[in-house]
């Protein structure tokens, strides 16, 4: 892993540690708010983005070269 | 930001509240300031009821509705930066005064409407206010690498030492069932060190704390960490208070077998909103 993508890495880390909070803590109100519930299960949609977002670069940064080079050719 | 040309300007209408938190309005005379908000070209400003007031900044109900919510709550390029504006925000608030943080997206049609709640909820808003005043908030993350704690084990214990030399002077299938024999012995270990651990060091922590509490932990996909994490704590502690050097000394005492301790914060006291504001 080159130093830019450990600071990658640890950049998403931090904002895993962020969304823990921001979205999953706090007071969560209903009432005449116009987030409505389906509204917060789509905040968890993007949260599984985010998180996948994060698992993939965990996954390049550990990945063998060959190995993801056969996928990207099986997939082809 | 962007629909600052070529569109109609929003009027007033289309224009809602994001709240962030609340504060004391009298303790949060001096200016916030924080560097953002959850749209740039609104800025933060306190929306103040009796006593208190809501940090708070204008977005394009447009947006923020659900309707809106569905195109851009998906696209992580959206979120992010709306993530961390709604911390930065909070994190100017904490730097000046308590804060009762409010969950991302939490948003009110009108002015009156924002009003109307910061009464109607005053009294569970003041004592949640009160429970937090003068603290901040401690995230303690505990990892375990599996082969430090392996290796510290077999030195630490007979029956594994005795089984690790005997796998190792043993051929065939019976090293094969030595090895296998200590494998399972370790697997239980792991097990109950890590439920040992937890229990005891926040247990430890919990005496230099006004809280705690103990999250669910995340596995290595979403940690994004090789070694595994057995415990995900949240402390809500005096600010100044020296909790450092508590986590500090646990660190230290498990460190050789193959816990790290992480320590985040300080936080807004996410994890430390009464239950009669947490309508989920």
């Amino acid at each position: 892993m080159s130093t830019s993508e450990r600071h990658a890495l640890q950049q998403q880390v931090t904002l895993l540690e962020l969304v823990d909070r921001v979205l999953n803590k706090g007071v969560v109100l209903s009432g005449d708010i116009t987030l409505s519930v389906a509204g917060v299960d789509l905040v968890y949609v993007g949260l599984r983005v985010l998180l996948s977002s994060v698992g993939n670069l965990e996954r390049l940064a550990n990945e063998a070269p060959p190995r993801a080079a056969l996928r990207s050719q099986a997939g082809s | 930001m962007g629909s600052a040309t070529g569109r109609a300007p929003v009027g007033q209408n289309g224009l809602g509240w994001y709240v962030y938190g609340v504060v004391d309005a009298g303790e949060a005379q001096r200016e916030l300031a924080p560097p953002t908000s959850v749209e740039p070209a609104h800025r933060v400003t306190l929306v103040r009821e009796g006593t208190l007031a809501a940090v708070a900044s204008k977005v394009p109900l447009e947006v923020f509705t659900e309707e809106g919510l569905r195109e851009t709550l998906s696209d992580p390029a959206w979120l992010e930066p709306r993530i961390r504006a709604h911390e930065q925000v909070l994190e100017a608030a904490l730097a000046v005064t308590s804060v009762v943080p409010f969950r991302f997206c939490t948003l009110f049609r009108s002015d009156d409407a924002l009003r109307a709640f910061l009464g109607e909820r005053r009294n569970e808003l003041r004592e949640a206010l009160r429970s937090v005043e003068g603290k901040i908030e401690i995230g303690v993350k505990g990892f375990l690498s599996g082969d430090r704690f392996a290796e510290s084990f077999a030195e630490r214990d007979e029956a594994a030492r005795g089984l690790r030399e005997r796998a190792a002077s043993a051929q065939g299938g019976r090293a094969y069932l030595e090895r296998r024999r200590l494998e399972q012995l370790l697997a239980r270990e792991v097990e109950r060190f890590k439920a040992d651990a937890a229990h005891d060091i926040h247990n430890r922590l919990l005496a230099s704390a006004n809280h705690g509490v103990l999250n669910p932990t995340q596995s290595r996909e979403v940690s994004g960490r090789e070694d595994e994490m057995f415990m995900n704590a949240a402390y809500l502690v005096d600010r100044g208070q020296a909790f450092e050097p508590e986590v500090e000394a646990l660190a230290s005492e498990y460190q050789e077998r193959g816990v790290t301790l992480e320590r985040t914060g300080p936080w807004p006291p996410y994890n430390f909103v009464p239950r009669a504001l947490v309508e989920a």
